[in-house]
């Protein structure tokens, strides 16, 4: 397998560029947060391998690699990580070659170093990803503080496994932006230079060899799901940025070796670094990603996505239905146009997949992360191929906007931030009655298609939107109860009439024919109630989208109860605020 | 996704249980231009096993309440889960073919 668009190659042995005599053995993986890319390489003086991986079956490979090299030469083994996360190194826990005997030295930085001796679950991401582990033994502190007070002076260590290591530590340079560095000479003439680069982690490290970077997880250290975990550091990770930006300047790296996926050219490189420095300068006071975030986002995501299955779902279905009667009016051709503007197999194929990711999450105990990742794919791919505007000419703009809002909600939330919640004083009456008012009348009415016969193509736009909305209150029987005015109610106005349309959508989609609303005042709450009349075999008396309401309603301002009234047959929503005198 | 064909009353009715999405609908288009190509007309789908609906499926109802417009031609569903009812009265379907409670009350008004 190509290792990307390099000259290296996955799973073979190569000449190391810019390094005489090193070869390297690429693991290239496809990205996912299991396991890490592992990358061996073999000199005269030594065998590395950086990052062994999360996986025992990856760690079982490579080791048997190494033994095929060191049949061929008795070299001693070094095992160095770029940072202590689990999936760069858990697959070596229990396999005896790596952990247990002295046959392979490991080799972290100071800070990660002393996580894997006390076996910390939270720094290693151990707990956002439901394991543990245990404590680990490490051979070589890489940029240890002790060495500082003797910066540039050369050391001697020998280690355990017949190495012979020469270690010196240059610090940061401040004009030039250079980070801490550490180079150790393995043997003879086997040199590394080890760069800190915390942000990701307090321990990562960025190691030189020959022309090739390895930056473990530097690049991805800004994305949602793993910006703000644990040891997550946004000023480290901008200055590391910076201190990475300055050694790529410096020329002589041609190659970057990530953690996970692909290898990168250098010149691109420096374009990426500009593009992540600028989200990671986005992410000032983001919520850390701990395994209890996890699962409130894992739960947050499911929520969403089956409202976002059901919008995009109606969403499609209407687009279909406009395209159907266009073709009956013999306007194939603009019905032909009406089933590219959503792509109906993409959404569904995209849906699934989630829902399958969940299943096999749930039957299998999965963890919380991965559930929450994968919502946020799926979201990040929806929101690419949303064409929200020009949607929302054609269908009712209270289904798009609603959708647009759920996927920007989730971003939000799953980037470590809470969604956006903007509580106004508002007329709660006045609210109330323009949502109806927008949900009972055709955004244009028979009037306003005739007025623009005139203009063909304002007239095929306005037929449209006549086909393509149909108000969701058109053949209900609606009847406001207690209309006082004026009642000051603190809400955040997006979120409460999203609230109240999902709530009478979900009545009248599933049955009911008439809705009464009413307006209570209980200082110093006001109680919102609706009510539909739903005939009990399709009443459930406990919805599935309950929890997701009531989320849309703590965002909205306010909380939520549904109740069942067996002798009226109806079921109420009621959403309480709080009044403002 | 199963299909049981039955006749009744002149009628074919295709029971369809599990789910109607991207793998599936392609098999239910199947079976219903089966059954209009040998010449069955009267088209009923009971969807009391259907607990959801993609957009594919809303495709295959459209596509079949096209193929059944011709006088004389039937084409309603009945039975339908809370769910799938509201995506078809929300996707504006029920405007194309007729909703029915029951197989029974389907068949009254044929």
């Amino acid at each position: 397998m190509p290792a990307g668009n390099t000259q290296l190659v996955s799973h073979e042995w190569q000449p190391l560029p810019g390094a005489a005599g090193a070869q390297i053995y690429p693991l290239i993986r496809k990205i996912d947060t299991i396991s890490s890319n592992s990358y061996l390489i073999q000199t005269p003086d030594a065998i590395l391998l950086i990052d062994p991986g999360g996986l025992p079956e990856q760690a079982e490979q490579l080791m048997q690699v190494v033994t095929e090299c060191r049949r061929e030469k008795e070299r001693p083994f070094f095992v160095i990580l770029t940072h202590a996360h689990i999936d760069h190194f858990n697959g070596i826990q229990n396999i005896p070659a790596f952990a247990y005997t002295d046959a392979a030295v490991l080799m972290v930085q100071d800070t990660g170093a002393s996580t894997l001796e006390r076996g910390d679950g939270g720094m290693t991401q151990a707990n956002l990803m439901g394991t543990t582990i245990s404590p680990m033994r490490v051979g070589h502190h890489i940029l240890s503080p002790d060495r500082r007070d003797h910066p540039d002076l050369p050391v001697e260590i020998c280690l355990p496994n017949g190495g012979l290591l020469t270690i010196t530590v240059s610090p940061a340079n401040p004009v030039s932006l250079l980070p801490d560095r550490e180079t150790i000479v393995f043997g003879e003439e086997t040199s590394i230079d080890c760069y800190h680069t915390p942000g990701h982690s307090p321990d990562s490290i960025c190691i030189r060899i020959g022309s090739l970077l390895f930056i473990g997880d530097l690049f991805f250290a800004a994305n949602p799901g793993i910006a703000g975990i644990v040891g997550w550091s946004q000023e480290d990770l901008i200055h590391s940025f910076e201190g990475i930006g300055a050694l790529l300047s410096a020329g002589g790296i041609t190659t970057i070796c990530p953690g996970h996926g692909r290898l990168i050219p250098a010149e691109d490189a420096v374009k990426t670094l500009a593009v992540i420095k600028r989200d990671a300068l986005a992410l000032a006071n983001i919520a850390e990603l701990n395994r209890d975030r996890a699962v409130q986002a894992a739960a947050y995501a499911e929520d969403s996505m089956e409202e976002v299955n059901e919008l995009f779902t109606i969403m499609a279905g209407r687009l279909y239905y406009v395209s159907f009667v266009l073709d009956e009016l013999g306007e194939s051709e603009i019905a032909e146009e009406m089933n590219t503007l959503i792509n109906g197999d993409t959404i569904d194929e995209l849906l699934d997949a989630f829902r399958l990711f969940a299943e096999e999450h749930h039957r299998g105990g999965g963890v919380s992360i991965h559930l929450a990742l994968k919502a946020g794919q799926v979201v990040a791919k929806l929101q690419r191929i949303f064409n929200k505007d020009e949607l929302a000419h054609i269908i009712d703009p209270t289904l798009v906007n609603r959708a647009a809002r759920l996927l920007s909600d989730y971003t939000t939330m799953f980037r470590g931030f809470t969604p956006p919640k903007e509580i106004t004083v508002v007329d709660l009456p006045t609210i109330i009655e323009t949502l109806v008012a927008g949900l009972s009348v055709p955004v244009c009415s028979d009037e306003d298609v005739m007025s623009s016969a005139d203009d063909e193509k304002a007239f095929a736009r306005m037929l449209l939107a006549r086909i393509g909305t149909r108000p969701l209150l058109e053949d209900v029987e609606f009847t406001m109860l207690e209309n006082r005015h004026p009642l000051a109610v603190a809400i955040d106005r997006d979120h409460f009439t999203d609230l109240l349309t999902y709530i009478m959508e979900d009545l009248v989609g599933t049955g009911s024919d008439t809705i009464n609303l009413g307006i209570a005042r209980n200082d110093p709450d006001v109680s919102v109630t609706i009510a539909g009349n739903i005939s009990s075999a399709e009443d459930d008396g406990n919805r599935k989208n309950l929890r997701f309401l009531s989320g849309l309603t703590e965002r909205a301002g306010g909380n939520l109860s549904c109740t069942r009234n067996e002798a009226t047959g109806m079921r109420s929503y009621t959403i309480t605020v709080t009044s403002v005198i | 996704m199963d299909i049981t064909t039955t006749n009744k009353d002149n009628a074919t009715i295709l029971s369809i249980a599990g789910r109607v999405d991207t793998a599936t609908a392609p098999l239910l288009e199947q079976a219903i231009n089966k059954e209009i190509d040998a010449g069955h007309r009267k088209v009923l789908l009971n969807f009391s096993g259907v607990s959801y609906i993609s957009s594919g499926g809303l495709r295959v109802l459209l596509a079949t309440a096209k193929k059944l417009k011709t006088p004389g031609d039937k084409f309603s569903i009945c039975s339908l889960s809370p769910e799938v009812l509201k995506i078809l009265k929300l996707a504006g379907f029920t405007s194309i073919f007729s909703i029915y409670p029951s197989e029974a009350e389907s068949l009254a008004g044929w």
